[in-house]
């Protein structure tokens, strides 16, 4: 069954890569997410098995959306996206429960690097 | 098919200039009130996905720029440095070189205001004074540049436009069956093109639903303007506005957007008074500028209201006789607003001194010209001493509009409702010669009438004088009204009243601009649709 994943940012530009890169990857793109409380919502809807963060949005900041993702659904992987001069949110997004995080701008194989490898620790946890 | 690398182009330079502009909004909230975080807050979050996007597209120089931009955001949130002093006009001019390296993206992006910027920039993280020597002479270039709409709504307008051609092909279509359906008289065929009559109405609600836009995408661009133009002027402002989520078609908002430029610097430039005079005039120091929008039946009203000086009738009344566009014996005589309909007239321009702002070789019947295209209306009121208003009367929608069927010479013509004041029908003992010229009393005004046939066929010359003998029985009489002129015109019949779909004139037809287009009838037949403003151009050009 093709992983599905959740996308969350707040630039339509960058969902769209985004969502390419990985359908084109095979995955299945559930949702887009442009703010916090969608994030929340469509998290809680579509039950990804991972979900691309962005680290500023405009209602909550990401990390806000990373606890409250974690606390419903502790199982879920989430890979952080940020940009270079933001590795003071990026540290505690990972204390509160982030699998991984990938830096802006990013190349389409860094991008399919860092989710295969957060969503194969999913499949060995469960083995 | 079109390349990702298009795509992403597109999607990119869409949202950048949304970007964009809610930046320039932004940070007039900002200069408003310095503590203003929410406004702190986006312009940091826009700035960073500029930056990241820009990056991404490998369109560095915008990424680079916009890295030092949100850098100084960043310091002003976490209370490291205050939105003060040269802060304000170095990073006002960096949001407007944003835009500028934004339109011009993949041409010369090496334009010079970017390294004096990106120095300006740095000296400010470093905590030096920046280099503003140059600014003033830019001002020019800062307020009179263009305003843009994003042709993008995440589909393309182009793409809306051709559904909306074809709706309109629908519709005309649907009017066929519907007559055909009743000359035959079959009642399967009649419940079947009631049907189709039903789904074609809603599916022309939704293609013109699909175009409309809030009012707000055009307004929000105006208090970085007004603040540009107020301080290029010395006058103090204060900008409001309302009715931003009343609803227009993208592409009349993209028309007018010209016009309202020009109403709102005419107003700061011309309308509202320095500090001083109005302190003098016993007014408050803040001249005030309203920006409205309301919805009234099918049309939508935009208005462009100042407290400043209003307008000097009687100055316009000697002006319109000086430049010969009326004999002095009758501007004595003519109505307020009729005298201000004048300043609507081909290069009449009431400002004595060509000032830089609005200067521009655009004047007010430019503005008139892009209304009267949309089939709108410009109006003018004003209170001397108390400020001026002008209201532009638009149709929510493009395609469709309302218009009165008649008859002449058993040829049908339609005439938009916009232009039409009522219909009425007259005894010939109801009209009176004067001067050559048939006039008859409406509603107390002495209105002149023409027999349309006379105007359109004429030929050059001017029109013989009227003869009363010449009318027998009852007339049909549509008034128009253009400009505050009301014009009677005398049909062979009226036939109803109904939404026709407007399409332009193929050539060599559309150099006859006497008509604004043609129509199909539910008959098959084709009606040509009547331009008022020309027509009454026309009748004032060749009245006896």
């Amino acid at each position: 069954m093709k992983n599905r994943i959740l996308i969350v940012d707040d630039s339509f530009y960058m969902r769209t890569m985004l969502k390419n890169m990985l359908t084109d990857a095979g995955y299945e793109v559930v949702g887009e997410a442009a703010n916090g409380q969608q994030a929340l919502e469509m998290a809680t809807a579509t039950r990804p098995d991972l979900i691309t963060l962005d680290v500023i949005l405009p209602d909550n900041t990401g990390l806000d959306v990373l606890k409250g993702i974690r606390q419903e659904q502790p199982e879920v992987k989430v890979v952080m996206c940020s940009a270079v001069g933001q590795e003071v949110i990026v540290n505690e997004a990972l204390e509160s429960g982030a699998t991984a995080y990938i830096v802006k701008p990013f190349s389409e194989e860094k991008v399919l690097e860092i989710v295969g490898a957060a969503l194969q620790d999913a499949s060995s946890d469960q083995a | 098919m079109k390349s990702r690398e298009q795509e992403y182009r597109e999607i990119f330079m869409a949202e950048a200039l949304e970007y964009y502009d809610a930046m320039s909004r932004h940070i007039s909230e900002l200069e408003r009130n310095p503590g203003d975080e929410p406004a702190l807050n986006e312009l940091f979050r826009l700035m960073h996905n500029l930056k990241s996007n820009a990056r991404a597209m490998g369109y560095n120089p915008i990424g680079e720029v916009a890295h030092h931009m949100e850098t100084i955001f960043g310091l002003i949130r976490d209370k490291e440095k205050t939105f003060t002093g040269s802060v304000v006009p170095v990073l006002f001019g960096g949001i407007d070189t944003i835009g500028e390296m934004i339109r011009a993206v993949g041409e010369n992006e090496d334009l010079p205001e970017v390294r004096r910027l990106l120095d300006n920039l740095d000296r400010l993280v470093k905590g030096e004074e920046p280099n503003l020597e140059d600014e003033e002479e830019d001002d020019d270039e800062d307020v009179s540049r263009k305003l843009e709409l994003s042709d993008l709504v995440y589909i393309q307008v182009r793409k809306l436009d051709h559904l909306m051609n074809l709706v309109g092909e629908l519709i005309i279509d649907r009017d066929r069956i519907l007559t055909l359906s009743k000359e035959i008289g079959s009642q399967a065929l009649t419940t079947a093109a009631a049907h189709l009559s039903r789904i074609a109405d809603e599916l022309q609600y939704s293609v013109m639903d699909a175009r409309l836009v809030g009012v707000g995408s055009l307004f929000s661009k105006f208090p970085r303007v007004v603040r540009d133009v107020a301080t290029a002027e010395q006058k103090d402002v204060e900008l409001t506005m309302t009715g931003e989520d009343i609803q227009i078609d993208r592409n009349i908002l993209q028309i007018i957007t010209d016009a309202l430029l020009h109403l709102v610097r005419n107003a700061i430039g011309h309308g509202l008074e320095t500090p001083a005079e109005r302190v003098a005039a016993g007014k408050p120091a803040q001249g005030h500028l309203l920006l409205s929008a309301q919805a009234e039946r099918d049309d939508v009203l935009v208005r462009v209201q100042d407290d400043g000086r209003g307008i000097n009738v009687e100055s316009v009344r000697r002006k319109a006789v000086e430049r010969g566009l009326v004999s002095a014996a009758a501007a004595a005589g003519l109505p307020d607003d009729a005298v201000r309909a004048f300043l609507f007239e081909p290069g009449f321009s009431m400002a004595k001194e060509v000032t830089e702002i609005s200067g521009r070789g655009v004047g007010l019947d430019v503005v008139k010209l892009a209304i009267d295209s949309l089939g709108g209306q410009l109006r003018v009121s004003s209170v001397l001493g108390e400020g001026t208003t002008f209201t532009l009367v638009l149709p929510t929608s493009i395609a469709v509009k309302g218009a009165l069927l008649f008859e002449l010479e058993n040829r049908n013509y339609a005439i938009p409702l916009m232009h039409t004041d009522s219909v009425v029908s007259l005894l010939p003992e109801d009209f009176h010669v004067v001067g050559g010229l048939l006039l008859t009393r409406i509603q107390d005004e002495n209105v002149p009438v023409v027999a349309l046939r006379r105007l359109l066929h004429n030929g050059d010359g001017p029109l013989p004088p009227a003869v009363k003998a010449d009318l027998s029985g009852r007339q049909d009489i549509i008034i128009v009204n253009y400009n505050n002129r009301r014009l009677g015109l005398i049909v062979d019949r009226f036939l109803r009243q109904q939404d026709i779909v407007v399409k332009p004139m193929s050539k060599p037809l559309d150099t006859i601009d006497l008509f604004g287009g043609v129509t199909l009838l539910g008959s098959g037949q084709v009606c040509l649709v009547l331009d008022v403003p020309a027509l009454t151009r026309l009748f004032l050009a060749k009245r006896p």
